[in-house]
């Protein structure tokens, strides 16, 4: 019995071990993180620069760059998204090694990573020289000051995604303002149907942001040239006004605060129990990549509600950057990949195609091409010429808190106790700044 | 330890010094190999937990801002941890999970072993596997296996709560997280203990029960005044694992927080918030200090949870 | 607690007996479908999220959302050959290699920690050594240690060595088993008389020897309860391979359908795999559950002495 169980225990390890060697990929369980890259490596005697990224088919962009550039080679891994990459990230800079030489990092974390000298200036290696490649806002996001920290490459101007079949069968006409938008959601409510308007998610974090800088709302000035100043002003009128508004939907039960991004919501944006998506240019390529759409679902796009019809401000929501990390030994070369691999039309072109990404690269975003771009999942509608591109033109950046994770955590929860009923938009908002301004203060900062 | 001497009756009388220094040299020489063989283990001990774990107060020693350097702070972020509202918060709802779920899990594990103690049947052989299995599923995949069974729209929740004729309440809700939390962990470790304590019952001799019968006992009283008396040293033990277990409660609301964010902050539990100080503030110094501060407690709810469970814990 | 019936009244307490035996019989009867009512309540309550798992890996994508059947029982299509060849598909079948990764992982660390276990268990229960008592004490300390205030350190320890981001990084540290160490020493203990080890040394048998011919064959079923305990654990880690890996490559299992959860809630382009998820959490638990069943025998001994003691 001994025996049999030992040895079917030897079977079963050693077939693990040749399961883990034979499978796809280079080599596993190598030395270091270099030394195993998702893609195919072209020119092998080239420097290698290693980039983590979380892109949709970004393989394809990667073998692009690889087979356009002799002298570099790209290895590139998926190390996680979104915060599950700023972990592993934010880890390997408090050890001091396994950092990759590029990442990509969303730009409202940006300044959290160079408050730690993580990030390389990338004035010093020509970024100046193709800044008139983006549109200003996005290299707004990417600055601090006169620095440079990463070259952008997707944005998300927001703009508004409707069901047209939901309207018409409620008989309302597309608001573009916040006030038509409330009577809207007062008129689907009373049609009857079951859903609502729309959805307004505590957790939303940049998204609350963006509704809140729509009206005018300025939460943060920081700059890095000055790192130990900062300056938090997050229950301005603007924010305030903004959360009574959304507050009065909640109360009259005109709009849902369900969790955005969990499957319940998903299932919420494509059975019509959200009549309205208030959405980012990267918000088309997510609702169609929701599976169990409802084939009769008829989705337009609108440019967003604004406050005040003669003055409109674009707002966005989201998008990424490319940054060359202090770890990185060949910064020459890092800083060539961040500025090149979504530098080009080709790789532009998979990216609006196949990776549904909002170009930053004025080339691309102004091409006749993108323009007359026609979504099928929209009927045919031209969603870039009809709302985006102005949108994406309008937006003229944002600052970010250096603690911004800390930042959208508190929002989350204050927003939260706020649809609980336990408090009011104002109440929430003055808590939240007394709770960042005693963080800051803790954190060593000279708070403005 | 005896040593067999086969020393004849006839020999001299050997001086007590030599004998005992005889004994002595065999001794030292036993205590080498005790730390030869306990010597591969120690290695890994000292290298990944002594070290770490010395690194880490080392970490907690001091205080580095995002703003100004790290500076030696010695025992300023334990001031902190314990005047921390979020931290003695945190505690406070460990302390409560404590309270509902060993019991419940106790409860079940107790209840099902005694249980099952008393029958043979293939049922009972079938139940005692099926309640143990879970134990077999991952703490992750679990959560994320309830994350789906909770969900309004995917779980089973409105169909099994109308066969009631009741309304599914919402399980994600801030009010009912706490119960749905409770559940899951229920869920996952009943098994284990209730095999723990079936295998002590096992244990037990069998006419103790005949002599209660005898004396005219029910099966009620003998559950209750023979049994439990009787494994109550694996009942603490269970217990004691259960304890330090919840306190540090963190794998099951860390993955159920991506369907409840609004419900479970992050710093709901005071490991949560350990975890997110670190990860997600790069406050890598106070989250240390959090770690060892809940470790303090765990230890001080250990050794008092033992000292006053002494006359049935069987410990020396 | 017993008290003899004394000789003299044994006519009188057998009718007395028979009685009362009867009268435990008609109880026992309503009692034992009772006891069985409520182990079927039990096994209901534990089985029901599995059988969803089951009942979920045959649907689709489309199906787990709004399936005919409701989400406990299955809708009109049968999937589950389809979600297996889409893990085979999804970035190149990686979950296979997750799989495989949780097997390596487990299996090494498992069999390490039950070497050292071994090893240390019967230095503890049969050597009188200097600081033995210290140590020990230290040991089961060790288990109320946070694993967050060791997991940077440990990334800092293995940086240092070169070996994060590789296997090592999560085999190494799933070495420490401080309850299989107890569980050994408990065992050794009780199974082991001093005894027999004396009479092996007076015979002249040097210490090794001894362990491994007289000590070993006795803590067989010992050391298979802490193999099945360690391998459980170390294939059950979440919170240290999500730490130190970042190569995708190298992630078990529970890691890596994590990940694709993730992928799946933020929902971008076409990379909603919930049936993936499904039907990879299904599969992942099976290996666990087989091995359950064909070694209870084990679970159950090793488990008591580590009770009883």
């Amino acid at each position: 019995m001994k025996s049999k169980l030992l040895t079917s225990v030897g079977l079963i390890a050693v077939s693990a071990v040749v399961l883990t060697g034979c499978s796809s990929g280079g080599g596993g369980g190598g030395s270091s993180a270099a030394a195993s890259c998702t893609n195919e490596i072209v020119n092998k005697d080239a420097a290698q620069v290693t980039v983590w990224a979380w892109y949709p088919a970004f393989e394809a962009v990667v073998d692009n760059f690889n087979n356009t550039h002799d002298d570099v080679q790209v290895c590139w891994t998926n190390a996680g998204q979104g915060n599950d990459e700023y972990t592993k990230f934010s880890t390997s800079i408090e050890s001091g090694s396994g950092a990759p030489d590029v990442i990509q990092l969303e730009s409202e974390v940006l300044s959290s990573f160079s408050i730690r000298n993580a990030l390389v200036d990338l004035t010093e290696f020509g970024a100046n020289d193709i800044k008139d490649k983006f549109t200003p806002g996005s290299w707004e996001d990417a600055s601090s000051g006169d620095a440079v920290y990463a070259i952008p490459v997707d944005g998300g101007p927001m703009g508004m995604l409707y069901r047209q079949d939901l309207f018409d069968a409620a008989g309302i006409a597309v608001p573009t303002t916040w006030e038509e938008f409330a009577v809207a959601a007062q008129q689907l409510k009373d049609a009857g149907t079951g859903g609502v308007l729309a959805n307004f998610p505590t957790n939303g974090r940049a998204f609350n942001q963006a509704l809140f800088a729509q009206a005018g709302s300025v939460p943060f000035t920081y700059d890095s040239a000055k790192p130990t100043d900062v300056g938090i002003e997050v229950n301005d009128q603007g924010a305030k006004d903004v959360l009574e508004y959304w507050d009065g939907l909640v109360k009259k039960d005109l709009v849902t605060t369900d969790d955005a991004f969990t499957a319940d919501y998903n299932t919420s944006l494509v059975d019509g129990t959200y009549a309205v998506y208030l959405a980012a240019a990267w918000g088309p390529g997510y609702l169609q990549g929701l599976s169990d759409a409802d084939p009769d679902a008829i989705w337009r796009a609108a440019p967003l509600p604004q406050w005040d019809a003669a003055n409109p401000v674009q707002v966005n929501w989201g998008g990424s950057t490319f940054a060359v990390t202090e770890q990185a030994e060949d910064k020459a070369n890092a800083a060539v990949v961040a500025k090149e691999i979504f530098g080009t039309d080709e790789a532009w072109k998979i990216g609006v195609e196949q990776s549904a990404l909002f170009p930053s690269y004025v080339p691309m975003l102004e091409s006749e091409y993108f323009a007359n771009l026609e979504y099928p999942f929209f009927g045919g509608q031209q969603i870039n010429k009809d709302v985006f591109l102005e949108a994406a033109a309008g937006y003229e950046g944002a600052t970010f808190s250096p603690f911004q994770n800390y930042a959208y955590d508190q929002l989350t929860e204050e927003l939260y106790s706020m649809v609980q009923g336990e408090q009011d938009g104002s109440q929430a908002l003055d808590d939240l700044q007394e709770t960042l301004t005693k963080y800051a203060t803790d954190q060593g900062f000279k708070v403005n | 330890m005896a040593l067999t001497t086969t020393s004849p009756r006839t020999a001299p009388p050997q001086p007590s010094v030599s004998r005992k220094v005889g004994v002595d040299k065999i001794d030292r020489k036993r205590q080498r190999w005790g730390w030869l063989f306990v010597g591969p283990f120690a290695l890994v001990f000292l290298g990944f937990l002594i070290v770490p774990l010395a690194y880490a107060f080392w970490m907690s020693l001091q205080t580095s801002t995002l703003a100004a350097g790290t500076q030696f702070t010695w025992f300023a972020n334990y001031g902190k941890a314990f005047t921390d509202p979020i931290f003695l918060e945190g505690l406070g709802r460990v302390g409560r999970f404590a309270i509902v779920m060993i019991p419940a899990q106790m409860l079940v594990a107790l209840a099902a072993a005694m249980v099952l103690d008393n029958l043979t049947t293939v049922l009972s052989k079938f139940s005692r596997l099926m309640i143990f299995v879970p134990y077999a599923v991952p703490g992750v995949i679990g959560a994320l296996m309830w994350g789906f069974l909770y969900s309004p729209r995917f779980g089973p929740g409105s169909d099994i709560f109308s066969l009631f004729g009741l309304d599914a309440p919402s399980f994600l809700s801030q009010d009912n997280i706490f119960g749905a939390l409770v559940n899951i962990v229920t869920w996952q470790w009943s098994g284990y203990y209730m095999i723990i304590i079936y295998a002590a019952l096992r244990g037990v001799d069998s006419s103790v029960y005949e002599a209660a019968r005898l004396d005219g006992a029910n099966s009620w009283q003998i559950a209750l005044r023979v049994k439990l008396p009787m494994i109550s040293s694996s009942m603490v033990m269970v217990l004691i694992f259960s304890l330090i277990g919840t306190l540090q409660f963190f794998t099951e609301p860390q993955v159920l927080r991506a369907v409840a964010q609004g419900a479970i902050p992050v710093s709901y539990t005071p490991n949560m918030y350990a975890y997110s100080l670190a990860f997600s503030y790069s406050q890598f110094n106070y989250a240390s200090a959090i770690s060892f501060s809940l470790g303090i407690v765990v230890f001080i709810g250990s050794y008092l949870f033992l000292f006053l469970t002494r006359k049935q814990n069987g410990l020396k | 607690m017993a008290i003899l019936v004394p000789q003299s009244d044994e006519a009188v307490t057998r009718t007395t007996d028979r009685e009362r035996r009867r009268k435990d019989q008609q109880r026992s009867g309503g009692r034992k479908i009772g006891s069985h009512i409520f182990l079927l309540i039990l096994v209901i309550y534990f089985l029901t999220p599995l059988w969803w798992l089951i009942v979920a890996s045959t649907k689709d994508t489309a199906g787990l959302f709004g399936g005919s059947g409701g989400p406990l029982w299955f809708d009109g299509e049968f999937h589950l050959f389809d979600n297996i060849v889409g893990l085979f598909t999804q970035q190149d079948g990686i979950y296979w290699r997750w799989l495989g990764n949780s097997f390596l992982y487990a299996f090494a660390g498992g069999i390490g920690a039950t070497v050292l276990a071994v090893l240390a268990g019967y230095g503890f229960a049969k050597y009188r050594f200097r600081g033995r008592s210290a140590f020990f004490s230290l040991l089961l300390g060790s288990v109320m240690v946070p694993m967050t205030a060791l997991v940077i350190p440990t990334f800092v320890l293995m940086s240092s060595l070169g070996i994060v981001n590789t296997m090592w990084a999560v085999i190494l540290p799933s070495l420490l088993s401080p309850f299989g160490v107890y569980l050994m020493r408990v065992s050794t203990q009780d199974a082991v008389p001093d005894e027999l080890l004396d009479a092996a040394r007076v015979d002249g048998a040097g210490e090794l020897r001894t362990f491994f011919q007289v000590a070993l064959p006795l803590l067989r079923p010992a050391i298979v309860t802490v193999l099945l305990v360690s391998i459980v654990a170390t294939w059950n880690n979440f919170f240290l391979p999500l730490a130190v890996l970042s190569d995708p490559n190298l992630l078990p299992v529970t890691v890596g359908l994590n990940n694709w959860q993730a992928l799946s809630n933020a929902g971008a382009g076409g990379e909603q795999v919930w049936n993936l998820i499904v039907t990879g959490a299904f599969i992942s638990i099976i290996p666990l559950i087989i091995s359950f069943l064909a070694l209870q025998k084990y679970w159950q001994g090793g488990l008591s002495l580590g009770a009883l003691k």
